[in-house]
């Protein structure tokens, strides 16, 4: 063989020109790659462009069938008793409704017996419900013999008409429809015929008449129906076109062994992820774009052929504003490819990334169903709502309220650009991150894993641990919430209410984790002593925080107004708060969340995930989770932000105690405002502004607080920095050989028990 | 070429504590020269590998690539290598042509030069004939084949070969082995990482032994052989280990779990 490389003459590759061709082009190149490989695999083609092509004229096709056969398919009535009818109106003529009673379209089947002609075997009620029941008529119906004498008519119940019908049946419900309409024409064809003979204007009966108008131009009223289904249809699409060639990007190369071959090429991490980025975005919207046109020539066709009840309402889609909607569909898919490429990237086969779709859509599913649901409009709160917002701007543009979404872009906007940055970073972390990328998949022993866990349990818990615990805490608050329903009605029920979920639901799990999942249960929880100052810092902050959470929790409520329902709900809660003794409350409301919870969320929930360093993701997670298990949204929100200051303070301090009296001193302010606001503490009146029917801060004291709290947090992070920079050491370390060492003489321990 | 001083990696591992994969490594590699890091599997060579490669990042200690640090300027150290392992497979969805073209340009070549380089290439390693087949439809000579192409297509300096004998039957075995010796002849920069030891012996230049993520001892085979008093290379690897695992047992308490 030749030598390879013989036309080489220097140790310096051919490539140095290329340093200058910048990023692009290799985002170019492996976008271009991409879109080749999946242009190549028959699957996705499938997916992406030959299903839904072939699918909605498919489905248009059985619908046009079924509706076919609905409309060939008579109704069978039967009446029985017909020689009854001795009256000046007739129902019948010859061998079907009088001329002009049906007005509806389909044929009727009638079948009509005279009283005596067939013998009944049991009693007529019984034997006209077998008849339906085992499917011979759709209906019956019974003219009795009473119906002949004219004065019981109106009078006694034995000559009424019995209309026998089953309501779980289709048909039958259909054709006692059809019935009624036929028998309210003949009332009022008799009604008017006995006017005419006593010579009474017709008038008397309908003395007016109305009209309906809508005056929704024909745009909108199409657009209304479109605008709600069009959007819905596309994202969910969006979102599975995103999904499956991100999955075969990532996972599906990992598993090919071909993403180390691109790993070790000149391009860059964040030049991949681009590359990738743009190829499944690619997918998504095509995927998204061809179902939708797909649909829509299909329907809009289907639409002509059946002439639906509403169909008015209905008809072909608006086309020009629809093009708001391929405009939304741009960063609402890049934001589900960047989050499917990173869900994706974490899975270590195609098989384990399909698992992956599930919870990917549960968690995307009602912020596409949020705008469906009735009354939801485009306004301050939903606009913040990620994919929410976008979905209502574009409904508005597309009914044509040009000015309220004007209004709202800017939020929207932003709202999208920072959930796509968000996601970006994700996807791109998953590339950086060794573990990710070369995580070696082991079988999956519980025995073994259970055993493992207790003997190598470490000091502090595990992040699997953290993340368990907090997911048994919100799973108990739900259903604890679901059972208990009932509002307290005495000072016990109330506290019975309140210390049973925080005791069992919260500290219970928090507790019981640190002693099973830990080697140092103590520190787990971070049951840390710290200087009296911090203590008296953390105190004096909880309170000087008071009126800037008492401003956000307004905020929040003119964001997301609390229902009157709700309002409701809580009074008497509110009630009961005023009524009982104070200490009784300060116990309830302040001291036992302040324990509780601070010792499950900033205690054993954050020592798991500040883990390896990672505060700030401790920070923010438990903030969410402690937000979460507040049960209303309104309280969610605000608890998030009091989390993320506990989670600072905690991983600050890296102690629980200084957090708690924060908690402890924040609830007690709340619980007392209107104590302290009535004069009830001496000198506490004048920091408030009591009116008619609100109950505020003084404005300076606000102003003067606000400063004070930024001190106390100044304060706070002065005197600790020392701890995070301990924290932030012990992390980099490598691990303690005695600490192996012990873990090793406890192995052999279990060895030779077993 | 290379330069690895003190080179250190941890696997984070939180089941089972963390995983010390490679353990104070050094090493030198010149132009013109084939080095040989020997080991059973999962002495740690795959991992020193991809810290050259700069997919894995080092824990601790420095490795360079013709003078770049592979921290510092990851992009500049993967424009001078071509790396070929087992894990490094090619593409199901595109022909040889293809594959190698599409590499040749992520390293910044253009078309015409790319179309000259691989002509060039596929003459040489003999792969003309199926230069328009797809990855998938190939066997796994001919894969390899187009993964040393993709490596040598930009014609880099230093050539790292991870366990790249893996799965090859023996007359692919021997192709590739006279290919290294080639690229030795043309002066590139050579490692080659393999736990066949017949191998070490008839191609490198210098060889390392490596065993639980150490280098237990380096030099020429003829320098090995006269310090360990030993003529057969088996019985020298082994006698290495065996010494190694005696003295780790008596001194140092492990500090390397599993």
């Amino acid at each position: 063989m030749r030598n390879p490389t013989e036309s080489s003459n220097s140790n310096t590759p051919r490539t140095q020109s290329a340093a200058q061709g910048g990023s692009w082009r290799s985002v170019w190149l492996i976008y271009r790659r991409e879109m080749l490989d999946q242009l190549r695999d028959r699957r996705t083609l499938f997916t992406i462009a030959i299903l839904p092509i072939l699918l909605y004229p498919l489905l248009g096709m059985v619908l046009l069938q079924i509706a076919q056969f609905k409309r060939e398919s008579p109704i069978s009535v039967c009446v029985l008793g017909r020689d009854h009818l001795d009256v000046p109106t007739a129902l019948f003529e010859a061998d079907s409704f009088a001329e002009g009673l049906d007005e509806g379209g389909g044929k009727i089947e009638l079948i009509h017996y005279d009283w005596g002609t067939i013998k009944l075997g049991r009693e007529v009620q019984e034997e006209t419900s077998g008849w339906i029941q085992d499917g011979r008529f759709d209906l019956v119906l019974v003219i009795p013999p009473e119906f002949l004498d004219h004065s019981a008519r109106t009078t006694q119940e034995v000559a009424n008409l019995q209309l026998y019908y089953d309501v779980t049946s289709d048909e039958s419900r259909v054709a006692r429809a059809r019935v009624i309409a036929i028998l309210n024409q003949w009332q009022s064809r008799w009604v008017r015929g006995e006017l005419a003979a006593t010579g009474i204007e017709e008038s008397v009966l309908n003395p007016f008449r109305l009209d309906e108008v809508d005056v929704a131009p024909q745009q909108s009223k199409s657009a209304a129906f479109w605008s709600k289904m069009l959007p819905f249809i596309m994202l969910v699409w969006a979102l599975t076109g995103a999904f499956y060639p991100a999955i075969d990007l990532v996972a599906g190369e990992k598993e090919r062994g071909t993403l180390e071959t691109l790993l070790c090429s000149p391009a860059s991490r964040a030049e991949i992820v681009w590359g990738k980025l743009c190829a499944v975005t690619t997918a998504s919207m095509s995927t998204a774009v061809l179902n939708c046109s797909s649909m829509l020539v299909t329907s809009s066709l289907i639409f002509k052929q059946i002439p639906l009840g509403s169909g008015a309402a209905v008809g072909a889609p608006p086309l020009v504003p629809m093009l708001w909607l391929l405009i939304a569909l741009v960063p609402l898919s890049f934001l589900f490819s960047a989050v499917a490429l990173a869900a994706a990237a974490l899975a270590k086969s195609s098989k384990e990334g399909q698992y992956y779709l599930m919870p990917l859509m549960m968690i995307t599913l009602p912020l596409v169903l949020i705008p469906m649901l009735p009354g939801i409009e485009l306004s301050a709160g939903t606009s913040l709502i990620p994919v929410t917002g976008m979905f209502l701007l574009v409904r508005s543009l597309v009914e044509g309220d040009y000015l309220v979404a004007a209004l709202h872009v800017p939020m929207v906007l932003g709202v999208t650009t920072l959930c796509l940055w968000l996601a970006m970073n994700w996807a791109k972390r998953q590339f950086e991150d060794e573990a990710v990328l070369f995580g070696s998949q082991e079988p999956f022993d519980l025995r073994l894993w259970l055993m493992r866990a207790w003997i190598q349990r470490e000091a502090v818990p595990s992040r699997a641990v953290s993340y368990f615990c907090g997911a048994v805490i919100l799973v108990a608050l739900f259903f604890a919430k679901l059972s208990g329903g009932e509002m307290p009605e005495d000072g016990f029920g109330f506290a019975k209410m309140v210390l049973y979920p925080q005791l069992m639901f919260i500290l219970v799990p928090a507790i019981a984790f640190a002693l099973l999942c830990s080697r140092k249960p103590l520190r787990a929880l971070k049951v840390k002593r710290v200087g009296f100052g911090t203590l008296a810092t953390a105190f004096a902050l909880g309170v000087l925080f008071h009126p800037t959470y008492l401003m956000l929790s307004e905020l929040v409520t003119t964001l997301y107004p609390v229902s009157e329902q709700a309002t409701e709900a809580m009074k008497p809660i509110s009630e009961q708060i005023s009524q009982l003794p104070w200490g009784l409350v300060v116990l309830l409301i302040a001291v036992t969340p302040a324990i509780c919870e601070e010792l499950a969320f900033r205690g054993l929930i954050f020592s798991g995930l500040e883990r390896n360093g990672q505060h700030w993701g401790a920070m923010v997670i438990t903030a969410l989770l402690f937000g979460a298990s507040h049960g209303v949204l309104q309280q969610s929100i605000c608890a998030t932000v009091m989390g993320l200051v506990l989670g600072w303070v905690a991983y600050r301090t890296g102690s629980v105690l200084p957090g708690m009296l924060i908690h402890f001193a924040n609830n007690a302010m709340s619980a007392s405002l209107e104590r302290l606001a009535s004069g009830q503490v001496p000198g506490a009146a004048i920091l408030f502004d009591v009116s008619e029917d609100s109950l505020r801060y003084q404005t300076w004291w606000v102003i003067l607080s606000v400063v004070l709290s930024l001190v106390s947090f100044w304060i706070l992070n002065r005197t600790h920095q020392a701890n995070g920079m301990d924290a932030k050491a012990r992390d980099a370390s490598l691990p303690v050989p005695e600490a192996v060492n012990d873990q090793e003489q406890s192995e052999t321990l279990a060895l030779t028990k077993s | 070429m290379i330069e690895v001083t003190n080179l250190s990696k941890v696997y984070p591992d939180s089941s089972r504590g963390d995983f010390l994969a490679v353990d104070n490594v050094s090493f030198q590699v010149r132009a013109g020269e084939i080095f040989g890091l020997l080991g059973a599997n999962g002495a740690g060579k795959t991992t020193v590998l991809r810290i050259l490669s700069t997919v894995l990042s080092p824990t601790s200690g420095q490795a360079a690539i013709a003078g770049h640090d592979v921290v510092g300027h990851p992009e500049l150290v993967r424009r001078h290598i071509g790396f070929v392992s087992n894990n490094t497979a090619i593409y199901d969805r595109m022909t040889a042509l293809e594959m190698v073209q599409h590499f040749g340009q992520l390293h910044g070549m253009n078309r015409s030069e790319v179309t000259l380089r691989c002509d060039e290439l596929f003459r040489q390693l003999r792969m003309e004939d199926f230069r328009d087949v797809l990855g998938a439809k190939m066997s796994t000579g001919m894969q390899q084949k187009v993964s040393i192409a993709r490596a040598l297509v930009h014609d880099p300096p230093v050539l790292i070969f991870d366990e790249a004998t893996l799965g090859l039957d023996v007359l692919v075995a021997r192709n590739l082995l006279n290919i290294v010796r080639d690229l030795r002849t043309a002066g590139k920069c050579l490692i080659f990482s393999t736990h066949i030891m017949s191998e070490v012996e008839r191609l490198c230049d210098r060889i390392a032994i490596m065993h639980q993520g150490r280098i237990l001892d380096t030099g020429t085979l003829r320098e090995l052989k006269e310090r360990h008093g030993e003529e057969d290379f088996e019985e020298l690897f082994f006698s290495l280990l065996s010494e190694h695992e005696r003295g780790q047992s008596a001194s140092v308490p492990a500090e390397v779990p599993g």
